[in-house]
This record gives C-alpha cells, sequence and structure tokens, in this order.
C-alpha cells in the first residue's frame, strides 16, 4: 500500500518523530510551491499544515461556518492602528489561496527594477520571467470565460469605458469559473486553482506527504542550524507532539505568522528586521445603487481592475460578493438594513479602492505569545484613499448610478456627482474610515545585505543556516497589485536554490549546505 | 477554549444585541436572534482566548457604558425593551468617537454574516444562493468534461463553455438556458 499523501490526526497514534530532506511549514502560495518543486527535483519532501484540509464539497453556503474552519481565528483578525484593519487569513490547506480573490499579476517591472537596484540583482524582470510562466501555467493564470463576468463588473467596466480611463482584464488562476460568486469561503464549483488543485496535486504526485492539524512552535537548531521542527498535533481527543528532523526547513506561514515563530524561537534578532516593515496594501470599500438590477449574485468576483491611476499607487476595481459580506458595506443593521437590503440588494454593485502604501507596522510578539499586528494608516496614504474613493465614484455615476456609498464615516453615501466634490471638502480623518486587506508583505524581507534584512538573496536567513523562509514575508517591499502570483515566483527561486544546495535526488546528502564564513 | 458560551450576564447582553441587529421584515415570521446568536457564538468559539476576552470586554462595555456614553441613563443594555436597545444602539454606531462607534460595528458585522447567510433568509429575499452554487458547479463539471477531448489554449487565452453554454447564456440557471430564445437577453433579476 502506498503511503498517505494527505496524513490527518486520526491516520496516527501517538506522538510523532518524522524525517525527511526538506520540512514546509505552511501549504499556502509559498509553502505549496516550494513543496512541489522540491518534491519533483526528488527531494523527500513533508508540509505540515496547521489547518485541515477541505475538498471542494467542504465549502458551504453558510458564512461563519466557513469561517470557522478555514480562516484563522474564525475571521477575527485585525491589525490595530488608528483605525483597525480587519485582513483576510486562511488557516488551510492551500492557504489563503483558498480564500483570495484569484487574481494574477506579475509583479510591476518599476518594482522589480527597484529591487535589482538595491543589490537583489535575480529579482530583475528578465531573471523571474521563467518563474512567472511557470506559476501562471501551473495556476491557469487565465482570463474569464466569455459571458461570465456578471453585472457588477460590467457596470464597473461601462463606468470606466464612459470616462476613457485605462481598464485592465484581470487574469484569475481558474479553470472555467463559472460566477459562482462566493471565492471568499472557497470556491464551491473547483474551479479556482488554489494551490490545492495546482501546486499541490503536483507535490503529491511526485511522492510528498503532508499532515494537517499540526501546529509548529519550535525551530529545532544544532550549532546554530535549523535541523527540524516540533510542535502539538492538534488531535481533538488528545494532545500530542511531533518532532520532524530534516536537512533543511522552510518556513511559509506568511506575512503574519512566520514573524511571529521566528520571534517565539529567538531567531533573527541580530538583524533587528523581523516583524517590521509590513506593508498592507489596505483597501476601501465603496459601493453603488443602481436603478437597474446588477443582480450580483451571478457572475464572478473581479474581471477588471482600473489601472487609469496606478502610478499615483491607486487601483479601482469591482467586487461582487455574496450577500452576507454585502452587509459590512452599510453602517446600519437590524430593521433599517433589513428594509435596505430586501429593496435594494439586486441594484447593488460592490467595489472597492487600492491604495500602494507607503506606511510600515510591524508584528510583535508581547508577553504569554501574544500576537500585536499593528499598522498605522498615514495621512498621506488617507489622501490617496479619499482621492480614489471619489473617483471610483465618478466611475460609478458615469455608469448610471443613482447613488454611492462609502466607507467613510461623515459621508456614508454620495448622492449625486456634484456630492463628490464633499470629500475633497471635508476629509475623512483615517479614524472615521473603515479599512479592510488581504494583501499582507514584507515582515523579513530579502536584502543583499544582512544588516538591512532577513534573509538572503537565496531565502535563507542571514543569521540561521538551514533556516529559508518562502512566502510574502520576504517580500522586499510593496508591489501595488495583488500579491499571489508575485509570492509564488520567489517560492519557485528560493526552491531552487535550496535544491542546488541540497544536491538533486533523495541520498544526495553529502552535498554540504555550510555557508561561507561572511 | 474550545467550550466558550457567553457566560450569564453576557449572554444576556449578547442576546439584547442580536435581538436588536437581526433582520426582521412584517412578512417574515421567524424571529432569528437565539439561532444566529448560536452561530456567532460558535463562530467566537474559534477565536483565541485573546480575543474572546476582548469581544466580552466589549459586550461588557456595551451593557454599562453604552448608556452614559449616548446620555442614554444608566440602565444597563440587557434591561431595556427592545426599542431602547435599537435606539441605543444606533447612537452608538453614530458617536462622535471612533473606539466607540467601532463596539456596535463590529458586533454587528458578526451578527449580519451569519443573519444574511441563512438559507430561509435568502429565500424570502429571492436569493437562491445554494441552488445557483448547485448550478454553477454541475455546469462547470460539464464544462470540464467537455475540455478532456480538446486541446487547452495556453494562459492567458479564456477557454469559453461552447457548445453546452453561449456568452449569453453563461450566467443562467439550466432550466432558463433552456427556454433562452436567442434575442431574449440576460435575465437581470
Amino acid at each position: 500500500m502506498s503511503p498517505r499523501t494527505i496524513v490527518e490526526p486520526h491516520h496516527t497514534r501517538g506522538d510523532l518523530y518524522l524525517s525527511c530532506d526538506v520540512v514546509i511549514v505552511g501549504s499556502g502560495a509559498g509553502g505549496a510551491t516550494v513543496a512541489a518543486t522540491l518534491a519533483e527535483a526528488g527531494h523527500d519532501v513533508l508540509v505540515l499544515e496547521e489547518g485541515g484540509h477541505y475538498a471542494t464539497e467542504a465549502y458551504t453556503a453558510n458564512i461563519p461556518e466557513m469561517l470557522g474552519k478555514i480562516m484563522r481565528d474564525g475571521g477575527g483578525t485585525v491589525a490595530f492602528g488608528r483605525s483597525p484593519v480587519p485582513y483576510l487569513e486562511a488557516k488551510c490547506v492551500g492557504g489563503t489561496t483558498v480564500v483570495n480573490g484569484g487574481m494574477c499579476w506579475r509583479t510591476p517591472e518599476k518594482i522589480l527594477d527597484e529591487w535589482s537596484e538595491r543589490g537583489l540583482v535575480d529579482l530583475g524582470a528578465k531573471a523571474l520571467d521563467r518563474h512567472f510562466t511557470e506559476v501562471e501555467e501551473t495556476i491557469n493564470a487565465r482570463h474569464q470565460d466569455p459571458g461570465s463576468h456578471g453585472g457588477v463588473n460590467d457596470r464597473f467596466y461601462e463606468g470606466a469605458t464612459a470616462l476613457g480611463w485605462k481598464l485592465s482584464r484581470n487574469r484569475r488562476n481558474q479553470v472555467h469559473c463559472v460566477g459562482s460568486n462566493d471565492c471568499v469561503t472557497g470556491c464551491p464549483s473547483g474551479a479556482k486553482q488554489s494551490t490545492l488543485q495546482s501546486w499541490l496535486p503536483r507535490f503529491w504526485a511526485a511522492g510528498g506527504r503532508l499532515h494537517t492539524h499540526t501546529r509548529v512552535e519550535k525551530i529545532v537548531t544544532r550549532r546554530g542550524r535549523a535541523v527540524g521542527v516540533s510542535g502539538t498535533l492538534l488531535d481533538p481527543y488528545k494532545k500530542r507532539r511531533f518532532t520532524v528532523r530534516a536537512r533543511a526547513v522552510v518556513i511559509a506561514c506568511g506575512a503574519v505568522q512566520t514573524p511571529l515563530l521566528l520571534q517565539r524561537n529567538k531567531l533573527g534578532r541580530e538583524c533587528g528586521h523581523v516583524g517590521k516593515h509590513f506593508t498592507i496594501h489596505p483597501n476601501v470599500k465603496v459601493a453603488a445603487l443602481f436603478d437597474e438590477p446588477v443582480n450580483s449574485l451571478r457572475g464572478t468576483h473581479q474581471a477588471f481592475q482600473c489601472t487609469e491611476f496606478i502610478d499615483e499607487g491607486i487601483l479601482l476595481a469591482p467586487g461582487a460578493i455574496p450577500l452576507g459580506f454585502m452587509t459590512a458595506m452599510f453602517p446600519i443593521f437590524g430593521s433599517r438594513l433589513a428594509e435596505k437590503l430586501r429593496r435594494d440588494h439586486r441594484h447593488i454593485a460592490t467595489g472597492g479602492v487600492l491604495v500602494d502604501d507607503f506606511a510600515e507596522g510591524y508584528i510583535k510578539t508581547l508577553p504569554f505569545g501574544i500576537p500585536l499586528v499593528r499598522y498605522d494608516v498615514t495621512d498621506v496614504d488617507q489622501g490617496k484613499f479619499v482621492r480614489a474613493a471619489a473617483r471610483l465614484a465618478e466611475l460609478y455615476f458615469a455608469a448610471g448610478a443613482r447613488e454611492v456609498y462609502t466607507a467613510f464615516h461623515h459621508h456614508a453615501v454620495i448622492e449625486s456627482p456634484d456630492a463628490i466634490k464633499k470629500l475633497y471638502a471635508d476629509p475623512p480623518r483615517v479614524e472615521d474610515t473603515e479599512y479592510f486587506t488581504a494583501h499582507l508583505m514584507g515582515t523579513c524581507r530579502m536584502s543583499a545585505d544582512p544588516h538591512d534584512g532577513v534573509v538572503d538573496p537565496d531565502g535563507q536567513m542571514w543569521d540561521v543556516p538551514g533556516l529559508y523562509l518562502a512566502d510574502a514575508s520576504i517580500m522586499p517591499g510593496t508591489i501595488g497589485v495583488n500579491p499571489q502570483v508575485t509570492i509564488m515566483a520567489l517560492a519557485r527561486l528560493v526552491a531552487e536554490r535550496l535544491d542546488a544546495r541540497l544536491g538533486r535526488g533523495a541520498g544526495a546528502h553529502s552535498v554540504s549546505m555550510a555557508r561561507p564564513a561572511a | 477554549m474550545k467550550d466558550f458560551v457567553f457566560p450569564g450576564r453576557l449572554r444576556r447582553t449578547a442576546r439584547a444585541l442580536v435581538a436588536a441587529m437581526v433582520p426582521r421584515w412584517d412578512d417574515f415570521d421567524k424571529d432569528l436572534t437565539d439561532e444566529v446568536l448560536d452561530e456567532v457564538e460558535a463562530l467566537v468559539r474559534e477565536m483565541p482566548l485573546f480575543n474572546q476576552i476582548g469581544l466580552s470586554l466589549m459586550l461588557t462595555g456595551l451593557e454599562f457604558a453604552g448608556g452614559p456614553l449616548t446620555l442614554d441613563g444608566l440602565r444597563p443594555l440587557s434591561s431595556l425593551e427592545h426599542a431602547r436597545v435599537v435606539e441605543r444602539i444606533e447612537r452608538l454606531a453614530d458617536h462622535p468617537v471612533p473606539q466607540v462607534r467601532m463596539l456596535p460595528m463590529l458586533l454587528g458585522t458578526l451578527i449580519s454574516f451569519s443573519a444574511y447567510s441563512r438559507e430561509d433568509v435568502e429565500q424570502f429575499l429571492g436569493l437562491p444562493r445554494r441552488a445557483w452554487r448547485r448550478d454553477r458547479k454541475a455546469l462547470r463539471d460539464r464544462l470540464v468534461q467537455l475540455d478532456a477531448g480538446r486541446p487547452a489554449p495556453a494562459p492567458p487565452t479564456p477557454l469559453g463553455g461552447a457548445p453546452e453554454v453561449t456568452p449569453e447564456t453563461y450566467l443562467l440557471f439550466e432550466d432558463e438556458r433552456a427556454h433562452h430564445r436567442p434575442d431574449a437577453g440576460q435575465e437581470a433579476g
């Protein structure tokens, strides 16, 4: 009988002692990409995932049930600051790729040039091109099937076209996205090519093993080198432990959990950058009411983006969401909300603005291991939000909207195109704005200089040989577009370098991983 | 805490809050309060201890400080009649201090997520989301089957859906597609 590719707690008994060439913590965009790449190169790879494995049939229409099942902290993750910013972070096999909107953009060349100028020459557009291509083919970064957009996207398209603003047609990692409009709680049709549908099948086909419900707590080091991990097996019936010995350890838990794990293990303290330089691409929501039905039930989450103001760091986008999430657009509740939605829900198009942020937050571990995620939106970025929301309102009015709703407390409703001026005349404060984000980046950044970041250009920690990071935390800076393709391309790069150090195939244990003395 | 429930008085506060925030329509004869409260409690159960304590403190704040903050008397929230609870929460949600406003809005989000993703509420609003999900899954399965016999174009080319669906019929339920006439256009509501 072949060994199990997905091992759940009930498949095993007692404490677990495992060994492999490479242990990877996390199965999202970074972890799954490294796992597939290394397993296909012949290495014995083990992935540890804190959450459970849920196939397409397990994603239900019940929002609280799904938040509890696949989101970290039941979806209650928040960055504290001048105004709290709720953020999206999944905890399941496939990680945040299971719950994201599926947008696929290469890192803008301008950003890659900046990174190259900082000494990270392997992050240039030309050097990363083959990784981007491999990623796009693996995850099927395609345009939507004709006819699958739906009213929310169509109104956005009409507004941008009427104003002559530049539009990009989104590539999304999907195979026949049939417009279920339920991306955020797991694709109900199996169309979204999360790592669960793309990199992980490749990993499993190459003989990789994945253990679910494994919470890594300790990174085991010997003479300063990472040699494994240990932690708790989240068996609901009995607390159990696991220990994994490996020739290399890859941490890919995302831009929040990765620095927390390093801080709890007191690793990377010398460089002083672990948990710093946290950027989040904050969004604010904007919605519009139309006379004609929009029918947001039918259609895809986001088929276009308006890139007219990209040089200002502003992106406008539609964003179809299920009714349950649409309720968060309105600062009312009870009977008032009920009447509003009964009357208007078919006529409301939802969208939002994304800002390429200048601010940097941080991740810190407080006493008793309590995580603190801190991010303060700056007044400069707030100025961009005001301009961005005003422009999206303009776009919606150009598409025929009757009124526009914003996330600004004192300007919750804009009744006419003329009323947009009020946003500029009395600009909303940060404290009076509701934000949201799903793009968390840059808390263990890659650098060419050991004093300037946490990992070297190979993704290996400057001060912990054998410990690699491969997720959004290693991004050297904010990128201004949806990050999953960038994360995967960087993960491919890290995997390739790690493969070179390990030597091809199982048993090639004589290859030295010792780093030259600085 | 995996066995988390709002204890004693906090549960009464939470119930008063949920009762004020669940949807109510004259011709919808179901009171969703208890079922939504159970769902919210189940969701809070998935949160770490730190968040559970935070939520309990928020509820305590709403219970005892909500009155003074809105100049609405000293009576705790859970001892007010329904209409007064609604009024007090609306005042809190429009409070000049952002941190105060945040309390009912955050809890309201949890309650609305739960209430508005219920099948009975969606049906009442004429929003057959569960049926739509089933229809979409079946359609996609057929499209993927069709693809098995033909080479897939390289990304980013879209895959299309012919002959199973055309752009005009892509977002129609199966029975609507069966009755679709080429000149009928997309059903809009």
